[in-house]
């Protein structure tokens, strides 16, 4: 009988004891995965958002976060100038503006976030019903509403809407609104559950703000060409044009690593510090009393010729069995725990839908295997000890006089 | 169904002038004082005396479980006094069979995984442990106990089931501390009799108990009082 066989029949001896240890590190572990999965969900997650248009260099005309700072100018002869360059596939300028769409007169606007953006073939939304605004420069006279603003408004492809548009001047526009017809549903990347988007070309997009000679946008997405790295990219870019601020998605979540997603890092790192306190006292707490229960037993079997290295194989077989079983049991525990946690953390305010906190990673589940078998042997250290070190004769003699 | 191999003209045990002193906070305390004995391939001894004289410290020396402070240990001819661990525990193993008045059987297992255990742990074939386990628990009368939990027997089985246990490697010397302490007197003596036949089919038997009348049984006995042999001779 191997030590795992003898400890397995010895966590079955107890099966109380045995049920709560795993249940304990089980839900011990399935606190340290999500942690995990927190520690890098994020930044995984809004590198995916980045990622997902196909645009790998983002520009604009300072260090400042589109829609914060000043405008790109002359915004077709830069990006037509970015697009030309070798290592760019396509340059896609994006204006970020506000609206207020009624669905008929006399009905009352819906503010809304408007993004208008020109290119051939790339886009940073997609069309879920409908097609796409047609076209790319010209006007066309069609908008893209995101469903949850279609729903209020009660359109669908094919019917018109007011638009009335501020671009940038502050409080509501006063311009009288102009009417587009709805080519299509679209999802936008970065709206939250509850936010109402629309999308159009620029030009269609400058005329609703009422002024057609208006020729800026506040970012430029670019998509490599096949086999040009980001890096690459955002160099090309930067050496034809070094009054503007290109930046590489990685980049970008770089940035937001340091700065607004550290809480979640540090929240993650100091979970994990407890979680893994709380496993290791549990499971140490365990052995030691398993292990002093049997001293006689343990003893006993010394005296029949058992190893000290056998005994001590059988404490560390134990401890690995109670931390296997729980881990094991702690991965759909704690994947459903994540799920949980995820809806909650993104019902807060301005966290886009697609957005999100926990990001499976066999990474994680790698790190969280090697932190439970750090966790199981630096538990077992000190029932380990007891064992290896217990004087045969005495624990006998004090056995018999118990 | 013990050793069947001839036995050994030399002693299995040999003690010379051996002491063991335990330290305390309050002095040493001399559990055994210059203690020499022999025991033969064949012999039958009980070591007899009150409480604390010294008599379970002594067995354990002879068993390789403690080590004496002074004096010289031979296991088979060799000298076993400054082996460590590692080779201590492999003469345990397979040179020595214990058994104890607490029985320590392991719960969790079986009587045939109990006496199977030592077995495997001597690195014995899966197919030699089950039969030899099937001959000893035959042996001991337990055939129709084999699947019984410690839990599920009676006193007299489960020490049964240790003697068994402590037959299982084919030691040539059984040591037993009080193996009817825990008895009652009926139960005690079918206990005395196995021993008597593991005895009488070659193992040497070192017997340590108050019990006057197991004493007996043995071909010789010895008395110690305050760590020491005070008197020896046959029963």
């Amino acid at each position: 009988m191997n030590a795992l066989v003898f400890a397995w029949r010895g966590l079955v001896r107890q099966p109380a004891r045995a049920v709560l240890g795993i249940v304990g590190v089980a839900a011990a572990s399935a606190l340290l995965i999500d942690m995990l999965l927190l520690s890098r969900g994020l930044m995984l997650s809004m590198q995916d958002l980045l990622d997902r248009g196909g645009f790998s260099v983002r520009v604009t005309a300072t260090e400042a976060l589109p829609g914060t700072g000043p405008r790109i100018g002359q915004i077709s002869e830069t990006a037509a100038a970015i697009a030309a360059l070798a290592a760019v596939d396509e340059a896609v300028p994006l204006r970020l503006a506000a609206a207020e769409i009624a669905s008929d007169e006399g009905t009352e606007p819906l503010f809304v976030s408007f993004f208008a953006a020109d290119s051939s073939h790339r886009r940073p939304w997609t069309i879920v019903d409908g097609r796409d605004v047609a076209g790319s420069g010209a006007s066309t006279g069609e908008v893209l509403l995101n469903r949850q603003l279609a729903d209020l408004l009660g359109r669908r492809p094919g019917q018109a809407v007011k638009v009335r548009a501020s671009c940038g001047a502050a409080g509501a526009s006063t311009l009288p609104p102009i009417v587009l017809n709805v080519a299509g549903i679209a999802e936008f990347p970065f709206d939250d559950p509850s936010q109402l988007s629309a999308a159009t070309t620029l030009s269609d997009a400058m005329h609703a703000c009422g002024d057609d000679r208006q020729d800026d946008a506040d970012l430029i997405l670019v998509a490599g060409a096949e086999g040009a790295g980001a890096e690459s990219v955002r160099r090309a870019i930067q050496q034809s044009r070094p009054d503007l601020h290109a930046v590489t998605n990685d980049e970008v979540v770089a940035r937001l690593q340091r700065a607004e997603f550290s809480y979640f890092r540090q929240i993650s790192a100091v979970l994990v510090a407890v979680t893994l306190s709380f496993a290791f006292l549990l499971i140490a707490v365990l052995l030691t009393v398993s292990v002093n229960q049997r001293l006689g037993e343990i003893a006993a079997l010394r005296a029949l010729g058992f190893s000290q290295r056998r005994v001590v194989a059988d404490v560390i077989c134990e401890s690995a069995l109670i931390v296997g079983l729980g881990g094991a049991l702690a991965l759909p525990l704690g994947l459903a725990l994540a799920r949980w946690l995820d809806r909650i953390l993104k019902a807060m305010p301005g966290v886009p839908s697609e957005l999100h906190f926990f990001i499976f990673q066999p990474r994680a589940v790698a790190v969280h295997i090697g932190l439970l078998a750090a966790t199981a042997i630096l538990a077992a250290l000190y029932p380990m000890r007891i064992v290896a070190r217990l004087p045969i004769a005495a624990t006998l003699r004090k056995e018999v006089v118990s | 169904m013990p050793d069947q191999r001839a036995p050994v003209a030399n002693a299995v045990v040999e003690a010379r002038d051996v002491t063991r002193v335990f330290p305390m906070r309050a002095g040493p305390v001399v559990a055994v004082r210059n203690v020499a004995l022999r025991v033969g391939a064949g012999d039958h001894m009980a070591i007899c005396g009150p409480s604390g004289c010294g008599k379970s410290t002594l067995l354990h020396l002879l068993g390789c479980v403690d080590a004496p402070s002074d004096g010289t240990l031979l296991l088979e001819d060799r000298d076993v006094t400054t082996l460590g661990d590692r080779e201590r525990s492999q003469i345990r193993l397979t040179r020595i069979g214990f058994v104890f008045q607490r029985f320590f059987l392991l719960p969790m297992l079986t009587a045939a995984e109990n006496v199977e255990l030592p077995q495997g742990e001597a690195g014995v074939a899966r197919s030699e442990r089950q039969r030899r386990t099937a001959a000893l628990l035959q042996y001991v009368g337990l055939s129709a106990r084999a699947d019984h939990r410690p839990s599920q027997l009676s006193g007299g089985e489960m020490q049964r089931v240790a003697i068994a246990r402590a037959l299982a490697n084919r030691p040539r010397l059984l040591l037993a501390d009080e193996p009817t302490g825990e008895l009652d007197q009926s139960t005690g003596e079918q206990i005395a009799a196995l021993l008597d036949r593991v005895n009488a089919d070659g193992t040497a038997l070192v017997i340590v108990t108050h019990d006057v009348a197991l004493a007996r049984r043995a071909h010789r006995i010895l008395t110690m009082r305050d760590g020491a042999i005070v008197s020896e001779g046959p029963s």
